[in-house]
């Protein structure tokens, strides 16, 4: 990944950021909430080869680790991020086909955006963060799996695109 | 080459973990730095966070009401009849009016116990993401906010401020799993911990074994030293299932909350209690049971 590639990534994934804190945030879903950011970032990193995933898993934690309602230590969704990034282009995305379809593309990105959460509220829990009641916990990861799946059409067209732009002309 | 890529990539993930693990750990000592990031964030964030609040409270309730259909079809009946025209103005009106009821009701609370609050609009919740339980009002320290300030809602306790900036405030509200507060129950006095559980149930703890509680009571907040974090005489919630197992050294019962944590729209921040303590002259008023109509008709005998 080419250092060119760091801002454009980091500004596309504030805007989503941003997106998420000031609208999404806001909506009443059913069965817990959905974290767009988090959809998308997995979603992206699925596309990009093993260096450049680690490093938007790492941009990307360390943009989530921005929301003031946060309560963990800043650096803990990065540390999740980062670790979850490698974990799924090199165990993951090496079995899968090379060509992803929307279908597979949506489902890995709707267990691994799942997955992300209940790690986080894992490395919270040892960093000694009060942690929710298991059925709080449960309703929030299948509820987030359901909206993420549900509405893998709208963002996940809108992060190969970004990881596109992202791209120099010789990388396209 | 391949090895070659993967050492790099190993190299590359090593040293963005030591990076991130290294973040975690001056979060956690205090360097007022990485602390002061999310305060920044927060600044950056209240203008974007503010225009949303008015665009998406409207239709915030859509993704929910979509899988609560037939709980709602007397509502969507209703307003079917209404004309098409004005559906948009009366969806935003509505608003507006709600804003406006839980804005009188937290103030008839705050001057029935003489607090000196300051008002503020919702403009954000904490995410998905984030597994807290808070929520992000647009008055900051410019209004007079400070951290560990007692915020409250029409019905009764909503939270505390956790932090603040010059135009917003985080609220940690009072379901979140980290947040304690000390209560007393209405008419006995008796006293007890009252904690979140990320919903709007909550454990009550009592202090004392010998403490009589049934359900229906009224649990109000104890009050701090120095009204930091919280002021005395709160509405908090009322008693709706007490625990008898045996053996237990205290008594513990389950509360729900007198707000609704869920559509909290209009908050107050208590600035000063003016030293005064209302004692129970907060707690809600019973619901009056409507007068039942009877008639009685005797029939003639010619009929």
């Amino acid at each position: 990944m080419s250092i060119n590639r760091v801002p454009i990534s980091s500004g596309l994934l504030l805007l989503i950021f941003l997106f998420q804190e000031a609208f999404v945030n806001r909506i009443n879903f059913f069965l817990g909430g959905f974290a767009l950011y988090l959809a998308f970032a997995i979603a992206w990193i699925l596309r990009e080869e093993r260096s450049s995933a680690v490093l938007i898993g790492f941009l990307a934690g360390l943009i989530a680790d921005l929301s003031p309602t946060l309560e963990a230590p800043f650096g803990l969704w990065t540390f999740t991020m980062t670790g979850l990034a490698f974990l799924i282009v090199t165990y993951v995305r090496g079995s899968l086909d090379s060509n992803l379809s929307p279908l597979t593309l949506s489902v890995v990105t709707t267990i691994f955006s799942t997955f992300a959460i209940a790690l986080f509220v894992i490395f919270g829990a040892i960093l000694g963060q009060d942690v929710p009641s298991f059925s709080v916990i449960a309703r929030e990861l299948i509820g987030n799996a359901l909206w993420s799946f549900v509405l893998a059409p709208l963002y996940i067209p809108l992060a190969i695109r970004s990881h596109k732009l992202s791209l120099s002309a010789r990388e396209r | 080459m391949a090895t070659r890529g993967t050492n790099r990539a190993r190299l590359l993930l090593v040293s963005l973990l030591v990076t991130s693990l290294l973040l975690i750990t001056l979060d956690l000592r205090g360097v007022s730095v990485v602390s002061s990031i999310r305060g920044f964030t927060q600044s950056a964030l209240a203008p974007f966070q503010s225009f949303g609040s008015t665009l998406i409270s409207p239709i915030g309730q859509f993704f929910s009401d979509l899988f609560n259909l037939n709980n709602t079809r007397e509502r969507i009946d209703e307003l079917e009849k209404e004309n098409q025209e004005l559906k948009a103005q009366v969806i935003f009106n509505k608003d507006i009016e709600g804003e406006l009821k839980q804005l009188k009701g937290v103030l008839d609370l705050a001057g029935k116990a003489r607090f000196k609050t300051v008002s503020a609009r919702v403009i954000s919740k904490g995410g998905t993401a984030t597994i807290s339980e808070s929520i992000v009002i647009d008055q900051g320290s410019s209004a007079g906010i400070r951290r560990d300030m007692t915020v409250i809602a029409a019905s009764g306790l909503v939270g505390v401020v956790k932090s603040t900036t010059a135009n917003a405030s985080v609220v940690m509200l009072m379901s979140d799993p980290s947040f304690r507060v000390g209560v007393r129950v209405a008419g006995s006095q008796f006293m007890g911990v009252l904690s979140g559980e990320g919903q709007n149930i909550f454990s009550l703890q009592m202090l004392s074994a010998a403490a009589d509680l049934s359900v229906g009571d009224v649990l109000l907040s104890r009050g701090s030293s120095g009204d930091a974090p919280f002021v005395p005489g709160v509405p908090v919630g009322k008693i709706v299932f007490v625990e008898n197992a045996t053996g237990q050294l205290t008594k513990e019962a389950r509360v729900e909350s007198f707000v609704d944590l869920n559509s909290i729209g209009v908050v107050s921040v208590v600035l000063d209690s003016r030293g005064s303590n209302p004692g129970d002259a907060l707690v809600p008023a019973a619901p009056r049971p409507a007068p039942t109509i009877t008639v009685f008709v005797t029939p003639s005998p010619n009929e």
